[in-house]
C-alpha cells in the first residue's frame, strides 16, 4: 500500500517537473513577485509629496507659512510658481500634488487683524497621495491657525500665557498601531506575493484530476485496479508538499532578508499556510473534476483566483462592501487566508480567534474534496 | 476583402462553438466589472468603528465624545470603553480606531495645564489607516476650534470678537477631481482597463495556438494569403468585441457604479482605439509564438497583478525605483490607465495627452508591424513542448470518446 503511494508520488513529482510551463511558473512566479513588490514598495511611505507655493505676499509672515509646510515630512516644496494659473497647470500635468496660495497683503491683514485666507488645492486623482496630503495639510492648518491666533490675541492685550492656553492647552498625540510607520510594504508586499503564489498553486491544482482522466493512460490506470482515492490522495500530498516547499524560500527572504514583520510564531504561520494550501488545492481539484480539458480548468481556476484578492477585503475592507455581498466574500478560502495573514502578521490576536480560521479552511477542504470525488465518480460512470 | 471576411467569419464560428471562449470574450468582462463594482459600490470609507476610552467622565471629556459621535466618519462602539478592551478590539477588528481621554483631563484643563489626548488607529490596513488619520484631523480641528472659542468666551470676549480672532487666518482646502475621495472613482477605471487588457489578450491569444493544435494553421501558411489578411481576419472579431466591451464597461461604471467619467468623448474613443489595436495585435503575436493554448492561458493570467502594480496607478511611480518605473512605462496598460484617468477624471484636453497618444500610437505601430510580418515558413514542432503528465498535448476528457 505504502509502496504504491510512494510510486505514485514519485511519478507525480516527475510529471510536475516535466511540465516545463508549470515548473517555471511555480519556481519563479512567487520569487519574482517578491522581488518585484519589494522593489515597488522599497520607499514604503508616501512622503515628500511635491508641493507648489504661490507666495503673492513675499513677507516674513508668508515665509513662516512656507516654513510650516517645510516642517512636515509629508510635503516637499518643489517649486514657487508666480501665479495661480501656473499652479493650476502644474497640478493638471501631475507635476505637483499640492498647491498653496498665500494671498497678497497676507502679513498686512494679519497685522491689522483683518481676515485673510490661504487657499490649498490637492490633486485628488490618486487618493493614496491625496489622503496623505490632506492629513499633512490639516496638521499644518491647525498649527498655523494656532500661531496666528496666539499672536492676534496678544496684540489685543490678552496675556501671552492665556493666549497660548486658548490654542495649545490640548495636545493630540496620534499612534498608528500594528504598523507605526504606516509602512506600505509591511501592509501589502507579503499579501501580494502570496496572491501570486496562490494563483500559481491554483494553476497546478487545476491539473490534478483532468491531468489523469483527460489522457489515455487513464484507461491503463483503471485497468490496473488502482483505487482513485489512493491515486489522487498520493498526487495531492505531492502537490501540497510542493506548494509548501515553494513558499519556504519566499518566507525566508520576506521575514529574514527583507525584514517584513511577523508577530506570530513561524510554525503557526506555516501551519496556517499549510491549511490554506490544502483548502486551495481542494478547490483546484474540484475545478479540475468538472472541467472538460486542461485549458478550461486553468481558465476556471484563474476566474476564481484572480479577483479573490480584491474580494478578500485585504485592501478595500469587507465591512465597506454591500451588506448582502459580505457573506459571499467569506465563501472563498482566499478571503479567510488573506484576512488571516493580516491578523497573524501584524496583530496576532491569539489562538481563540484564529482557530476559527483554521477550522473553516479545513471544512472547506473536506467539502471541496468530497464534491470533487463525486464529480469524478459521475464522470467515470459516464464513460464506463 | 472577401477572404478577410471569410477568416473573420471562421473565427466567429470558433468563438461561438467554444463555450468557454465565448464566455471569456463576452461575459467575463461584464461579470468582473459588475463584481468589482459591487465591491467598491460604497466608494467612500465612512463609519470607521471607534472605541473611546473615557477615563475622566467629566463634562469636558464628554464634549470630545460628542465631537466624534457627531462625525459621520466614525461610528462609536459603546462596548469598547476600557484600554484593555480597546487593545483587544483593535486586535480582533471590532474597532479600527480609538481615543483615550486621560483621567485628569478636566482637572488639568481647569488648572491651565497642558493635557494630552491619545488617538490611535489601525495601521494594519492602510486604506483604513490613512483615511482614519485624515478623519481624526478633521474632527480634532473642529474640536480645537470649538475649545478655543469656548476659552475665549470665558475670557469675556464677545462672539464677534471671537470670530474675528479665530478667522484671522482661514485655510480653505479644495480637493480637485475627486473631492469625496471616492475609491471607485480612483480605482475602477484602472480595473476596467486591466480586465480589458487581460481578456483581450486571452481571447486572441488562443487564436493561432488553437489552429496549431488542430493542425489547421498549416492551411493558412500554405494558402495564397498575405500575412496582413490573416491577421486582419483573425483579429477583426476580437477587435470589435473588445471595443464593444470597452464602451460597455465604461458605461456601466458611469451609470451604475457612479464613477466620475467626464472629458472629451473623442479622446476616450481615441485612447480605446489605440489600446485595442495594441492589445489585439500583441495578443496575435503572442499566439503566433506561443507553443500551445495552455501556456498562453497560464502566463497571461499571472501577469495582471504585477502589471497593475508596476504601472504606478495606485502606488505613484515617483516613489518607485527608477528601473521599475521605467519598466512600467514600457507597458501599454500604464499609458492607457493614466491617459484615461487624465481624460475622464481630470477632464484634460488633447494637448495634455499628446505624449500619451504619441507613445500609444508608436506601441500600436510596433505591435501591428510584428503582427503582419510573421514568417509563413512552418517551423518543425518544438521539442519538449507541453508535457502535462507526459502527454504531448494538454489533457482533454473527450479524448476518451
Amino acid at each position: 500500500m505504502f509502496k504504491q503511494c510512494l510510486a505514485i508520488m514519485k511519478r507525480e513529482l516527475f510529471y510536475m517537473w516535466r511540465d516545463k510551463g508549470l515548473r517555471y511558473i511555480l519556481l519563479i512566479g512567487p520569487l519574482l513577485g517578491l522581488f518585484l513588490f519589494v522593489g515597488i514598495y522599497s520607499h514604503p511611505r508616501i512622503d515628500h509629496i511635491a508641493t507648489a507655493v504661490v507666495d503673492l505676499d513675499q513677507s516674513v509672515a508668508s515665509r513662516q507659512v512656507i516654513a510650516e509646510l517645510r516642517n512636515t515630512q509629508d510635503l516637499e516644496i518643489a517649486c514657487y510658481p508666480d501665479n495661480f494659473e501656473q499652479l493650476e497647470e502644474l497640478v493638471k500635468r501631475g507635476q505637483v500634488m499640492v498647491g498653496v496660495v498665500i494671498p497678497e497683503n497676507y502679513a498686512k491683514n494679519i497685522a491689522l487683524q483683518r481676515q485673510t485666507r490661504v487657499a490649498v488645492v490637492i490633486d485628488g486623482a490618486n487618493i493614496t497621495y491625496a489622503t496623505n496630503a490632506a492629513s499633512a495639510v490639516l496638521t499644518v492648518t491647525r498649527t498655523l491657525g494656532a500661531q496666528v491666533g496666539v499672536k492676534t490675541l496678544i496684540a489685543r492685550g490678552v496675556q501671552p500665557n492665556q493666549a497660548r492656553e486658548a490654542y495649545q492647552s490640548i495636545e493630540f498625540r496620534e499612534e498608528a498601531w500594528f504598523n507605526p510607520t504606516l509602512n506600505y510594504a509591511y501592509f501589502l508586499v507579503l499579501a501580494l506575493v502570496l496572491n501570486i503564489w496562490q494563483q500559481c498553486c491554483m494553476l497546478a491544482s487545476c491539473m490534478n484530476i483532468v491531468g489523469e482522466n483527460g489522457v489515455r493512460s487513464w484507461l491503463q490506470i483503471k485497468a490496473s485496479g488502482l483505487s482513485a482515492f489512493k491515486l489522487f490522495f498520493s498526487k495531492s500530498i505531492v502537490h501540497i508538499g510542493v506548494f509548501m516547499l515553494l513558499i519556504l524560500p519566499v518566507y525566508y527572504l520576506a521575514f529574514v532578508i527583507f525584514k517584513l514583520p511577523l508577530n506570530c510564531g513561524i510554525i503557526t504561520f506555516l501551519l496556517f499556510t499549510l491549511i490554506f494550501a490544502i483548502s486551495l488545492h481542494s478547490l483546484g481539484t474540484l475545478i479540475s473534476s468538472f472541467s472538460s480539458n486542461a485549458v478550461d480548468a486553468s481558465r476556471f481556476g484563474m476566474v476564481v483566483a484572480l479577483p479573490s484578492f480584491v474580494i478578500s477585503g485585504f485592501t478595500w475592507p469587507i465591512a465597506a462592501m454591500p451588506q448582502w455581498f459580505q457573506p459571499v466574500a467569506w465563501v472563498l478560502p482566499q478571503t479567510w487566508f488573506f484576512q488571516g495573514i493580516n491578523y497573524f502578521v501584524l496583530k496576532n490576536p491569539g489562538w481563540e480567534m484564529m482557530s476559527r480560521y483554521f477550522l473553516v479552511l479545513g471544512m472547506m477542504a473536506v467539502l471541496c474534496y468530497g464534491l470533487a470525488a463525486l464529480f469524478t465518480h459521475c464522470f467515470q460512470a459516464r464513460f464506463r | 476583402m472577401k477572404q478577410l471576411l471569410n477568416i473573420a467569419y471562421y473565427e466567429v464560428v470558433h468563438i461561438f462553438k467554444d463555450r468557454i471562449l465565448f464566455l471569456v470574450v463576452f461575459v467575463v468582462p461584464l461579470i468582473y466589472a459588475s463584481l468589482l463594482g459591487l465591491i467598491y459600490a460604497s466608494s467612500i470609507l465612512q463609519q470607521v468603528p471607534l472605541g473611546i476610552v473615557n477615563l475622566d467622565h467629566s463634562a469636558e471629556s464628554r464634549a470630545i465624545i460628542s465631537a466624534f459621535e457627531n462625525s459621520n466618519d466614525f461610528r462609536v462602539i459603546p462596548s469598547v470603553d476600557t484600554y484593555a478592551g480597546l487593545e483587544q478590539g483593535m486586535k480582533n477588528g471590532t474597532v479600527r480606531a480609538g481615543v483615550v481621554i486621560p483621567e485628569d483631563y478636566s482637572q488639568r484643563l481647569a488648572q491651565h495645564q497642558l493635557t494630552q489626548i491619545l488617538t490611535v488607529y489601525d495601521g494594519s490596513n492602510l486604506i483604513y489607516g490613512y483615511n482614519t488619520r485624515r478623519f481624526f484631523q478633521l474632527v480634532l480641528n473642529t474640536f480645537s476650534a470649538e475649545h478655543t472659542a469656548a476659552y475665549l468666551g470665558g475670557l469675556g470676549m464677545s462672539k464677534q470678537e471671537i470670530k474675528s480672532v479665530m478667522d484671522s487666518v482661514s485655510v480653505t482646502t479644495q480637493v480637485w477631481y475627486n473631492p469625496n475621495y471616492s475609491y471607485s472613482t480612483f480605482i475602477f477605471p484602472g480595473l476596467i482597463i486591466i480586465i480589458l487588457h487581460q481578456i483581450g489578450l486571452l481571447g486572441i491569444g488562443l487564436t493561432i495556438t488553437r489552429e496549431k493544435e488542430r493542425n489547421t494553421w498549416l492551411q493558412y501558411l500554405c494558402a495564397a494569403l498575405p500575412q496582413w489578411k490573416i491577421f486582419m481576419g483573425k483579429a477583426l472579431p476580437y477587435f470589435i468585441v473588445n471595443f464593444f466591451n470597452y464602451g460597455l464597461l465604461l458605461w456601466l461604471a458611469a451609470r451604475f457604479i457612479n464613477v466620475k467619467l467626464e472629458g472629451s468623448l473623442a479622446l476616450i474613443l481615441l485612447l480605446g482605439l489605440l489600446f485595442n489595436m495594441i492589445i489585439t495585435s500583441l495578443g496575435f503575436v503572442i499566439s503566433l509564438y506561443a507553443p500551445n493554448s495552455l501556456q498562453v492561458s497560464r502566463y497571461l493570467m499571472l501577469m495582471s497583478i504585477p502589471l497593475f502594480f508596476i504601472s504606478g496607478y495606485t502606488w505613484p511611480g515617483t516613489h518607485m525605483p527608477a528601473l521599475l518605473y521605467g519598466l512600467g512605462k514600457l507597458m501599454p496598460f500604464t499609458w492607457m490607465a493614466e491617459g484615461l484617468r487624465w481624460v475622464t477624471l481630470k477632464d484634460l484636453g488633447a494637448n495634455y495627452l499628446a505624449i500619451t497618444i504619441i507613445i500609444m500610437s508608436c506601441m500600436a505601430a510596433v505591435t501591428l508591424f510584428l503582427a503582419v510580418t510573421f514568417t509563413k515558413r512552418r517551423n518543425p514542432a518544438a521539442e519538449g513542448g507541453l508535457v502535462v503528465n507526459s502527454g504531448s498535448t494538454y489533457p482533454k476528457k473527450n479524448l476518451l470518446d
